[in-house]
């Protein structure tokens, strides 16, 4: 086993911890209780109740399951930011980038908890969805779903990421979350048939995070098997790695450009 | 009241009012909050109506526009006096000889009236970009609610402010107490669709007859007399608003001169 190896492998599971702790320290239990357990469990049954009111209570489970898998996003865009611009706002920016340590190692493991989190986030989601919305999942091959869940919060950090190396650039990092979060409600088609959006919203709908994984997940709980999904699954694993890739290039390109020009602090 | 006190007073609103407008044009968090969100989520209620939407349009528009009211309510009235803890400025407020409730009070009917862009926008969003139907059945009645609305919203801002700052894990909580009021009163759905054990809660909160009296004044749905009743009861809770706020803001400054506590908080 070469010694590089095993260094970026405990990098990676140090930073991630260390990360997690260090820059979640507001996280107390009342504070993630309601932000991650409350404040879900709200939101499901707000966009349900009101799909519910518009289109009849048969079609229930379609807002369940889509804003089920949106949850992915709380952890995927809210917390992978903060995980990556929290370096800057509590100062500690200039040891990262003066550090030896290997990059990706760092950056990706900036991820690795809101990961586990989110999918935490979305059987939690589901869960309410059975106990209070009567959602069916007697026809839902459960490992195919749990792969699904995997995949799809996979997309919502490499979203999370890119989105982390703008709060390196912005002050108003909140203000985009929140839009990009809301966005992704109408987008994402969670909560409209994506085929009752104008043409080009449908198109960008397809190079966001989320969309095939949502499709993917209502057409497992509908029966289908993990053989009818995997296009769906594919395209969702394609978008994770494109958005971490760009957001790893441009987190090293900010630090090239921050060490270059000397606006570690200024950026 | 004397006179010149009274005048006082509205001056001190005034300044609030205006300073805190001008404070608030530029904070991405306010904008996203009364702006934002109240759209989105008026496109995503317009697009879920499908072919409903132009029976519905007004309902949307008012209950969106409700969201941003509530939401502005929450996140931002209820942090009017946590962020002068923030920056410093509260004990200096709390020495003045002004009473730091007019500050507050001019704060939150900033921040309130300004959250009824969120409406106003939705109206144009239903109106020029969808080509829908608006129409308001009775005028008059509408903006007799409006108004009432945003005083109640403001007397609630009164005692949310100083319990935020008192209880921070209160505070904590502010994420999860969103969406429950969106859910609870009407904004967007009839409180029919819960299940009946949740209707004496509805019935407790101020936002559930606000929207009652704003749907059935903008649908026509509701009988005049029935509207009336509805601000009755409005018009009920903001003097019960008020009268708890005192006692709440009583014990906060007890907090801060007496303990010299809360700014460690």
């Amino acid at each position: 086993m070469n010694r590089p190896l095993v260094q970026n492998v405990r990098l990676f599971i140090d930073g991630a911890l260390l990360s997690y702790i260090a820059l979640f320290r507001w996280l107390r239990p009342a504070a993630y209780l309601a932000s991650k357990v409350i404040m879900p469990l709200n939101q499901i049954l707000f966009f349900t109740l009101l799909g519910m009111y518009a289109t009849g209570r048969d079609n229930a489970s379609f807002y369940v399951i889509g804003n089920a898998l949106q949850l992915t996003a709380v952890s995927g865009i809210y917390g992978v930011t903060m995980s990556v611009g929290g370096d800057r706002w509590d100062g500690t920016l200039p040891y990262l980038f003066g550090t030896p340590a290997n990059r990706a190692a760092l950056f990706l493991g900036r991820a690795f908890f809101h990961i586990l989190d989110g999918m935490l986030g979305v059987v939690l989601g589901f869960f309410w969805g059975v106990v209070l919305l009567g959602l069916d999942l007697s026809h839902t091959s459960l490992p195919t779903l749990g792969l699904i869940v995997l995949v799809t919060t996979l997309s919502s950090s490499g979203l999370g990421l890119l989105m982390g190396c703008l709060s390196l650039i912005t002050r108003n990092i909140m203000f985009i979350n929140n839009t990009v979060y809301f966005l992704l409600l109408i987008f994402s088609g969670a909560n409209i048939p994506l085929d009752s959006l104008p043409l080009w919203m449908q198109s960008f709908a397809q190079g966001l995070p989320l969309t095939r994984g949502i499709a993917a997940a209502r057409a497992v709980i509908a029966g289908q098997t993990v053989h009818d999904v995997v296009p769906l699954l594919g395209g969702e694993l394609l978008i994770a790695v494109v958005y971490t890739s760009l957001g790893y290039a441009l987190f090293r390109w900010f630090e090239h450009q921050a060490k270059m020009r000397g606006t570690l602090e200024a950026i | 009241m004397n006179l010149d006190r009274l005048r006082a007073n509205i001056r001190v609103v005034g300044y609030a009012f205006v300073m805190t407008l001008k404070q608030n044009v530029i904070d991405g968090f306010i904008i996203f909050t009364i702006l934002i969100q109240p759209l989105i989520i008026a496109l995503l209620a317009l697009w879920m109506m499908d072919d409903q939407a132009a029976s519905h349009a007004i309902f949307i528009v008012v209950g969106s526009g409700l969201t941003g009211l509530w939401s502005s309510l929450l996140f931002i009235s209820g942090n009017s006096i946590n962020v002068e803890r923030w920056i410093g400025t509260l004990e200096f407020m709390v020495a003045m000889p002004t009473s730091i409730t007019t500050i507050i009070f001019g704060k939150n009917l900033a921040h309130v009236s300004q959250s009824l862009i969120s409406m106003l926008l939705s109206y144009f969003l239903a109106s020029i970009i969808f080509d829908l139907p608006l129409t308001i059945a009775r005028p008059g009645l509408f903006l007799l609610s409006l108004l009432l609305t945003i005083v109640a919203f403001v007397s609630f801002g009164l005692i949310i402010a100083p319990i935020f700052v008192m209880n921070p894990g209160v505070q904590g909580w502010q994420n999860a107490m969103e969406f429950p009021v969106y859910i609870l009163s009407g904004f967007l759905f009839p409180i029919a669709l819960l299940p009946g054990w949740t209707t004496p809660v509805s019935y407790v909160l101020a936002p559930y007859w606000a929207a009652k009296a704003l749907h059935g004044a903008s649908s026509g749905e509701s009988s005049p007399d029935s509207i009336l009743i509805d601000l009755g009861i409005l018009i009920m809770f903001s003097t019960v608003y008020i009268l708890i706020s005192r006692r709440l803001f009583k014990a906060m400054l007890h907090k801060t001169r007496v303990d010299a506590t809360l700014g460690l908080q």
